[in-house]
């Protein structure tokens, strides 16, 4: 045990917990930040990331000229799982001009959800096709804001067209339960894909 | 929406990637414009990533070794070297317990590659020190207990 004043002095040996992460994506103004501040057990916090020159001239084909810098704004939660893993749910940038962070975000991430808008749902393919691609274990959520067209899951799949595999729940963003239920459907989901088949 | 859409879609994308320079005014269709882009950036800015990060020396810990997730340590309480550092001194603040280069970018309201290069050099200078988990997990074990966790939230 260690001694009662070394609390607060830096580099105490107190154990330190295994940060990983889960990544929230879905397109502009889908729920990403909304479901991060859910359930989380801070108020998410912001940070930001400026584009680089590299990725300016990329981003230049758009015609986009005369610009140096750009900032990008990075939402994350965190949920103390236990005494050795920290969980951080990262928000990805809802605008579509920052694609390029999407490399680094989900690099070691255990996971992602992708929040479907029944208002739009083509805005979130490209989230669909990105994780597919890479092999990134996802679940998609679909948020029903009021006012829009209700789907059953079955349709949102189809129109998706994520395989059958791949688990598509209901969602609200706002309820706590709601995300963190998203949140366990995704990680029983990489469980069971990751299980190798016993049966057979 | 067919399930053929999605594909179709990003076959049409992929062929817009050699026909045009995307300087072309594109009257009309700025939803496909902005579709182009986005199949376009992932492939395309691995490339710049991989230019812009820095040569690190072997054995120190370079900003391009910080990931997000990366967790440093104060090696030491705020001093003489935070004068007029104030963002430093937020660090080895926040840094009492191992923290995140992304907590530590919140902390310090700054950009996280300006807190990477930041962190680089405190580490470097002896201020911070990069730390790992205690009782690191395999994935299966981070898995289950990530599960249990969350149920029981
Ligand atoms: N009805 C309903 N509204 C929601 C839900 N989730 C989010 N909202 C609302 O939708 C709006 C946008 O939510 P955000 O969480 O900011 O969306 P976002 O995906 O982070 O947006 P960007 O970061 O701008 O792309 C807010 O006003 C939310 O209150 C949901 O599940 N149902
Ligand atoms: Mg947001």
């Amino acid at each position: 045990m260690a001694s009662a004043d070394s609390e607060n002095r830096p580099g105490t040996q107190e154990a330190i917990p295994q940060a990983v992460k889960i990544i929230v994506a879905g397109g502009f103004g889908a729920g990403k930040t909304t479901m991060v501040a859910s359930v989380s057990e801070i108020t998410p916090l912001s940070t930001e990331e400026v584009m680089t020159e590299a990725s300016q001239g990329v981003d230049d084909l758009g015609g986009v000229e005369n610009k140096t810098t750009t900032t990008v704004a990075l939402d994350f939660g965190r949920i103390t799982i236990n005494d050795d893993i920290v969980l951080y749910l990262f928000g990805t940038p809802g605008q579509d001009r920052f694609w390029f962070m999407w490399d680094e975000l989900v690099e070691g991430a255990l996971g992602a959800v992708v929040l479907a808008d029944t208002r739009r749902l083509d805005t979130c393919f490209h989230a669909v096709d990105f994780f597919e691609r890479r092999g990134v274990p996802f679940v998609v959520a679909v948020n029903r804001f009021e006012g829009a067209a209700v789907y059953e899951t079955e349709e949102v799949r189809e129109a998706l067209d994520v395989s059958a595999g791949v688990p598509v729940v209901m969602a609200d963003a706002r309820e706590r339960e709601s995300s963190k239920e998203v949140l366990v459907a995704l990680v029983t989901h990489i469980i069971d894909s990751r299980r190798p088949a016993m049966s057979g | 929406m067919s399930a053929e859409g999605r594909h179709a879609r990003r076959l049409t994308d992929r062929g817009t990637d050699s026909s045009t320079d995307g300087n072309e005014p594109r009257p009309d269709d700025g939803r496909e414009d902005a579709e182009y882009e986005r199949f376009l950036r992932p492939y395309a800015v691995d490339v710049g990533t991989a230019e812009a990060v820095p040569p690190t020396t072997a054995g120190t810990t370079g900003p391009a070794d910080l990931d997000l997730l990366a967790l440093v340590m104060a090696a030491r309480t705020p001093g003489r070297h935070e004068w007029l550092r104030p963002e430093r001194e937020t660090i080895l603040n926040h840094a009492l317990r191992a923290r995140t280069v992304a907590e530590l970018a919140a902390e310090v309201g700054l950009p996280v590659g300006q807190v990477r290069v930041m962190v680089a050099e405190m580490v470097a200078d002896g201020s911070l020190q990069r730390c790992g988990p205690s009782r690191p997990l395999g994935r299966q074990d981070i898995l289950h207990a990530v599960l249990v966790g969350l149920r029981s939230l």
